[in-house]
């Protein structure tokens, strides 16, 4: 569905992504995990041309996505989830949720309305429709991102650490919300520090380190028997007790 | 004492209190037309096309290095010979038209600074969550961008609306009949300035000191919304 294709991508000096190949197919969950500044959330944000890779190819659906041009359109079936839920904070929950099909993909107002509603009932937020951004938690905010990437009736949906910025009893209700969208079979790609919820729910783990892909497998090969001592040595860090 | 009720006649008030409305008209007109001038460079500075970004610089630095008074002076005096040369028609110029037109040229080159510090205090995850939605950078601009700038500027802006009044008065040497020139006639015509400048003194603060009330007052109710 998303296949990246020898991707490089650097800041200054330092390799953010380094010579990625990578491909999500329909109905993955890939968990992305590795230790902080591994080029991670670099990664996930170039597959959703967040940032333009400096070299290597992404294919959406097949289609290779050219940087010259345009391209958010290539992406529209892309949802992202932000560490900081980056909602709008001059407009109201539903409006969050409305904005993009009303202005962007021109479904009338009604309709982009009723679904916008019925996405909140799923997270749970219904009654928050008409609140703004700021009169709630941290954990609301990120499953109004989480509605708010579903209007777009993605195929994917990418959560760059959607659970890092959180105060640690909010976590559990964004990995809930995350956990429901996986068993009814959407697509997804996590960057996540969360290893009980990689554990759990992933299809497919990969280990980034220094900008590379060190080491992937299923949850078990990853975690009850990782091969590279730098994947060892990470498990021993993040896994206490 | 006899003086001002001599001079300052319900017509010669009510000539003055005109000249007061062509200010503030010049004044919201530059104001408007400033304001696009000044989006439209702040977002061409802040663009990634080189010639943009330098037509912009040049406008910025051109309006804010030469005084308002060479501006209003160029535009009134010599616009009709530059259109004869390019065009090949003289027009007249209205006073007032021209002074909106090339006080609102000023403004935008000063509120560019303001649209763009404004545009750039706003979080960059806005921007990206208005790509992953699928808005267009106008979209993007339009309903998300603005729209929170728009609150950070209000106040400078308002300053800038306070400014132009003032400014509006070096129209009186191209003969617009704002509030300046207005008490400039009456003190010519009974060979007394005193009390019409006193008067048109009077009237700006009236103008300026209401619309600073009201900003302050529109300022602290932002802030409380945040």
């Amino acid at each position: 569905m998303i296949k990246a294709s020898h991707i490089n991508k650097q800041f200054g000096q330092v390799k953010a992504v380094d010579d990625v190949s990578l491909h999500i197919k329909k109905g993955e969950v890939i968990c992305i995990i590795g230790p902080s500044g591994s080029g991670k959330s670099t990664l996930i944000r170039c597959l959703r041309g967040l940032e333009v890779p400096d070299s290597g190819e992404i294919y959406v659906h097949d289609k290779k996505v050219e940087f010259k041009k345009n391209y958010a359109q290539d992406f529209a079936q892309v949802g992202f989830v932000f560490q900081l839920f980056n909602l709008f904070p001059h407009k109201t929950v539903l409006e969050n949720l409305t904005l993009g099909p009303v202005k962007a993909f021109g479904v009338s107002k009604e309709e982009a309305e009723e679904t916008g509603k019925k996405l909140l009932k799923r997270v749970g937020l219904l009654e928050k429709a008409d609140a703004y951004p700021n009169q709630l938690s941290g954990g609301q905010k990120q499953r109004v991102a989480i509605a708010r990437a579903l209007c777009q009736n993605p195929e994917v949906i990418m959560f760059d650490e959607p659970t890092s910025a959180l105060d640690p009893e909010m976590i559990g209700e964004v990995l809930n919300a995350m956990k429901e969208l996986a068993d009814e079979g959407m697509t997804l790609a996590v960057v996540t520090h969360e290893m009980g919820f990689a554990r759990k729910v992933a299809t497919r783990v990969l280990f980034v380190d220094g900008g590379k892909i060190v080491e992937e497998g299923t949850p078990e090969q990853i975690f009850e028997n990782p091969q590279s001592d730098r994947l060892k040595l990470f498990l021993s860090q993040v896994i206490h007790m | 004492m006899e003086a001002i009720t001599r001079i300052l006649t319900p017509e010669n008030l009510q000539f003055m209190i005109k000249g007061a409305g062509y200010s503030i008209l010049v004044a919201v007109g530059a104001l408007l037309g400033g304001s696009v001038l000044g989006l439209l460079s702040a977002v061409m500075k802040m663009g990634k096309i080189k010639i943009l970004r330098f037509i912009a610089n040049i406008y910025v630095e051109v309006i804010r290095g030469t005084p308002m008074m060479l501006q209003i002076l160029l535009l009134y005096l010599c616009g009709p010979v530059i259109t004869r040369a390019i065009f090949g028609f003289v027009f007249t110029p209205n006073p007032i038209l021209v002074g909106v037109i090339a006080v609102g040229i000023n403004s935008g080159a000063y509120t560019t600074e303001l649209f763009r510090s404004a545009i750039q205090s706003v979080d960059k995850g806005q921007w990206e969550a208005a790509q992953t939605i699928g808005l267009s950078y106008w979209q993007t601009m339009r309903y998300v961008i603005l729209p929170q700038a728009f609150k950070r500027i209000l106040p400078p802006y308002i300053n800038e609306f306070i400014v132009l009044i003032k400014d509006s008065s070096l129209l009186a040497s191209i003969g617009a009949v704002e509030l300046l020139h207005s008490a400039e006639v009456l003190g010519a015509k009974y060979y007394n300035y005193l009390v019409p400048l006193l008067c048109a003194t009077v009237m700006y603060l009236v103008m300026t000191l209401t619309i600073s009330y009201f900003a302050r007052k529109l300022e602290r109710r932002l802030a409380q919304s945040d």
